[in-house]
């Protein structure tokens, strides 16, 4: 593949790109599903892609295929500079990446997945169905097992040469448990990119101890009070927060972190950094998607934002070195997310806590350019002097992100792990809650 | 090659599928072309194409269903994935305790061909850059400094299929589409605020060409930077009136995933077991139709070569029907719909809508307000989604205005709101003479995305929960 892809630089280069890298590789899946108990289906996909990606005076012209063959490559490599010179010149762009050191991140890889087979994936799933009738024997199940391993050669006109193997599996489960007209339910997941670090037994267990908890939901009064984020609905708002750093909305004008770096936006208990390089890492790679070496970046430092992510475009505008965030065709996007720790276990954090909402699970994020949030609590408990009372159903919660951010009153000392991923319980005070009662 | 050059061997599979005494396959050999171009901040500075081609090969043995994708479409390969689907459906059999099945259908031959009056790939990259810039230039110089960013995306795409089964069906089909999104984003110094809209349907570049920047552009930017001194919407429970658009979000994720039938045979839909049942005002009809004329959501056979019919879901409040593959169809026992549509090669078909709406009603759209002394009137929908084994639903709004003493006054900001599905379908009080479907996008579910569109009248409902401040 790697000679495919030298092929294709050659001629994109030799139709006149000033810039350009390709990208060739083949992928393999395997997807178990499984709907109300029962094996519903088993896909398999097999695929080839590539990617060409070329600049001329700064536009950028991109060609790729599936279902190739080796003279198409050529033939995409001068589509995609015929189109970079049919684009606008951009000035703002400088360079592509140049070769780094090869940083070994360990652990993006297992034979051991990569050699999975169908029915292996198919007893993993039939493990989870009996684990979860054993809790609860009318359970409706759905979800499944996929597996899928893949490997990439990337070559660029500045030198870089690269082959990345990788591996992941995700082992993912909702569960629907029924009393009449009442219904609870729960999503509950596992990924890895490596098979030892994967729970596989647990999800459909998990989801289903969890749905029998969401019977009995009760409306809940509008008022402001304290929300508690579970470690999935942390998790989901601490991506969100750092997909606000990305380097090209805040340059582009488009996000409520414009010229916030280096203020005070959070408070104090706010620490978090994105490290791509951490072994295991759901998230993690030597390089990002443009060949550049990832960097290890403190986002938000004692509530201060620090530093934006960038890609080669942004670094090479802001004239700031490149943290190594680029997506394969110019986004930026975080990679794994480390959060500093609090004093206090999530237990102690409800029991703490007199009136306010937990958010089990769900999309607490705010508008990317605005920071409104006015979110729905799709799982969550209300919480009354310090326990999990009821669950609670047609509850919002609504702010402003700076409001939720310098709000924020405790980060727990206990933490759900995902590969490369600490997901704390975070409380956020006086929100406001909105409901039907 | 051309797809077209592949019917015989996908034929030939097929009948080799048959030597392996399965139940039922199906194979889709699919091309698709697409270009894109981007203009931000005045610049055309990012144009792309890509080809994808390959081999969705769908099998029933033994009652469990196998499914192989590839990207070889050597004749070699091409019996490789069917065995490899039906290693897939052998190696699960003895799990599978619903079993699997198909309809009995009569086979269909048909060619679909979707008019076009300007093909796209015909159509000069510099013409589409051209468009873009023309049409972002009117809303900047009709809004000023005001908007500090805009981005205008263009795609067309050129699909070709080859469809058969075992059942004797051969289709194929040629499908172009055309679609431009705009994005704008104001601010004060202080305060960001973006609004955005796509524009699209299966035909080829004249869906774009003659666009109005009046009504385009610049109205998109215009609410951008009027959002700039909207306040946000007050918190708890309103009555609420839906422009047209809210309405449609509302009907295909509140209501329409619920109808989708293979949730309803699970066991997870909160319709299951309710067909005939009063679900809601006697005011409400609802239908999804891939037959609506000149829409995004539309087609004339599914993806399993079912000819596409419109589909009453909900007939003045009673439930009428659900929407069905060949499997569902039979399990139920009914004749299948063609509802089943796959996104790609990659991708075996499942249950989807097409264009969801609501049928206009008989209150004149001008006292549609009348009543409300204080609410919340939510304007162009922009994303939503469900629940269905709870039908909490939550619907996302651009832009609103507060309803005071029976009319709409001051402007809001975006916002979501949510609700019980079964509630709300009860809870709509009034349903207007008017009409529009103009809510063109793709709807995502099991990690498939489909085209689809939707719309209905104003609509007021009794109340809502209101995510604001």
């Amino acid at each position: 593949m790697m000679s495919l892809a030298e092929q294709a630089l050659e001629a994109a280069t030799s139709a006149g790109a000033e810039w350009c890298d390709v990208s060739v590789g083949h992928a393999r899946d395997v997807s178990v599903d499984v709907e109300n108990g029962s094996i519903k289906s088993v896909d398999s996909a097999a695929n080839h892609a590539f990617m060409v990606r070329a600049f001329v005076n700064g536009a950028q012209g991109v060609s790729s295929a599936t279902g190739f063959e080796p003279k198409d490559l050529v033939r995409g490599a001068r589509g995609a500079v015929a189109m970079a010179k049919a684009a606008q010149p951009d000035p703002d762009f400088r360079a592509l990446p140049e070769p780094s050191h090869e940083d070994v991140v360990a652990g993006l890889h297992d034979d051991r997945i990569a050699g999975m087979t169908a029915s292996e994936a198919i007893e993993i799933a039939v493990r989870n169905i009996a684990e979860a009738r054993t809790v609860e024997s009318k359970v409706i199940i759905s979800g499944g097992v996929n597996f899928d391993a893949s490997q990439i050669v990337f070559a660029s006109s500045t030198g870089i040469r690269l082959v990345k193997r990788s591996t992941v599996i995700q082992v993912a489960f909702y569960s629907i448990v029924k009393r009449g007209e009442d219904a609870g339910s729960f999503y509950d997941f596992d990924s890895a990119r490596m098979l030892d670090d994967l729970e596989a037994d647990r999800p459909g267990r998990a989801a289903t101890e969890q749905a029998l908890r969401f019977l009995g939901a009760r409306k809940v009064p509008t008022r402001h009070m304290a929300v508690v984020l579970g470690p999935l609905a942390s998790y989901s708002f601490l991506r969100s927060i750092a997909g606000s750093t990305n380097a090209e909305s805040i340059q582009r004008r488009r996000s409520f972190m414009v010229g916030r770096r280096g203020t005070c936006v959070a408070s104090p208990l706010v620490t978090l950094t994105d490290d791509g390089l951490i072994p295991q890492g759901l998230f993690s790679g030597a390089h990002d998607g443009e060949g550049a070496a990832r960097q290890r970046v403190t986002l938000f430092e004692d509530g201060v934002f620090r530093s934006h992510l960038h890609n080669s475009y942004t670094a090479g505008k802001a004239g700031e070195p490149n943290t190594g965030h680029g997506g394969r065709t110019g986004g930026i996007g975080p990679t794994n997310l480390v959060v500093r720790l609090g004093e206090r276990t999530a237990e102690e954090i409800i029991a703490d806590t007199d009136e306010g909402v937990y958010i089990n699970m769900g999309s607490v994020s705010p508008d990317p350019a605005s920071g409104d949030i006015s979110a729905s609590v799709d799982f969550g408990f209300k919480i009354e002097k310090g326990k999990l009372a009821h669950p609670v159903i047609n509850t919002m919660v609504s702010g402003d992100v700076f409001e939720f951010l310098r709000n924020l009153d405790a980060v727990s000392s206990d933490y759900r792990d995902e590969p490369g991923n600490k997901l704390p319980t975070l409380r956020i005070r006086d929100v406001q809650v909105a409901g039907s009662q | 090659m051309e797809i077209l050059d592949f019917k015989s061997l996908a034929l030939s599979t097929i009948d080799r599928a048959r030597a392996l005494a399965v139940t039922f396959a199906d194979l889709r050999i699919v091309r698709s072309e697409v270009t894109h171009a981007q203009v931000q901040d005045s610049r055309a500075d990012r144009l792309g194409h890509s080809v994808a081609m390959g081999v969705g090969l769908r099998v029933l043995v033994d009652e469990a269903w196998g499914f192989a994708g590839t990207d070889d479409l050597r004749p070699a390969a091409l019996e490789e994935t069917l065995h490899r689907a039906v290693a897939m459906a052998r190696a699960s059999s003895d799990h599978v305790l619903d079993k699997g099945s198909v309809a009995s259908v009569e086979a269909v031959q048909a060619s679909e061909i979707v008019p076009v009056k300007i093909p796209a790939h015909a159509v000069p990259v510099r013409e589409k850059m051209d468009l873009l810039l023309a049409l972002e230039k009117a809303a900047l110089d009709d809004c000023g400094d005001v908007i500090v960013n805009s981005v205008l995306s263009y795609g067309d795409g050129l699909g070709r299929e080859v469809l058969v089964n075992t059942l004797g069906t051969c289709i194929d089909r040629e499908v172009s589409r055309c679609s431009l999104s705009c994005h704008f984003v104001a601010s004060d110094g202080k305060l960001f605020q973006r609004a955005g809209e796509s524009y699209a349907n299966r035909a080829g570049f004249e869906v774009v060409k003659d666009l109005d920047p009046e009504a385009t552009t610049i109205r998109i930017a215009r609410i951008a930077a009027t959002q700039l001194k909207a306040r946000r919407p007050p918190p708890g429970r309103f009555p609420v009136v839906f422009h047209p658009s809210v309405t449609g979000l509302l009907m295909h994720e509140a209501l329409g995933h619920n109808t989708e039938a293979d949730a309803v045979w699970a066991g997870e839909s909160i319709l299951a077991g309710r067909l005939g049942d009063r679900i809601a005002s006697a005011k409400v009809t609802v239908c999804d139709d891939p037959t609506y004329p000149d829409s995004y959501g539309s087609y004339e056979y599914d993806s399993e070569g079912v000819p596409a019919q419109k589909r009453v879901l909900i007939e003045d409040g009673v439930l009428r029907s659900y929407l069905h593959s060949l499997e569902t169809a039979d399990k139920f026992g009914v004749k299948p719909n063609g509802a089943a549509r796959a996104q790609s090669y990659l991708h075996r078909p499942i249950v989807r809508m097409s264009n969801t709406y609501m049928a206009s009603g008989s209150d004149p759209v001008d006292g549609i307000f009348d009543g409300i002394d204080r609410g919340v009137y939510l304007k162009d929908g922009s994303w939503g989604y469900v629940f269905v084994d709870k039908g909490q639903f939550v619907c996302h709004a651009t832009q609103a205005q507060m309803i005071e003493n029976g009319k709409p006054g001051e402007p809001l900001r975006d916002v979501s709101v949510s609700g019980m599905m079964l509630e709300t379908l009860m809870d709509i009080e009034a349903v207007a003479d008017d009409f529009e479907m103009n809510k063109p996008g793709m709807c995502g579910k099991m990690g498939q995305s489909a085209p689809t569109n939707c719309g209905g009248p104003h609509v007021r409902v009794k109340g809502l929960v209101v995510g604001g401040v």
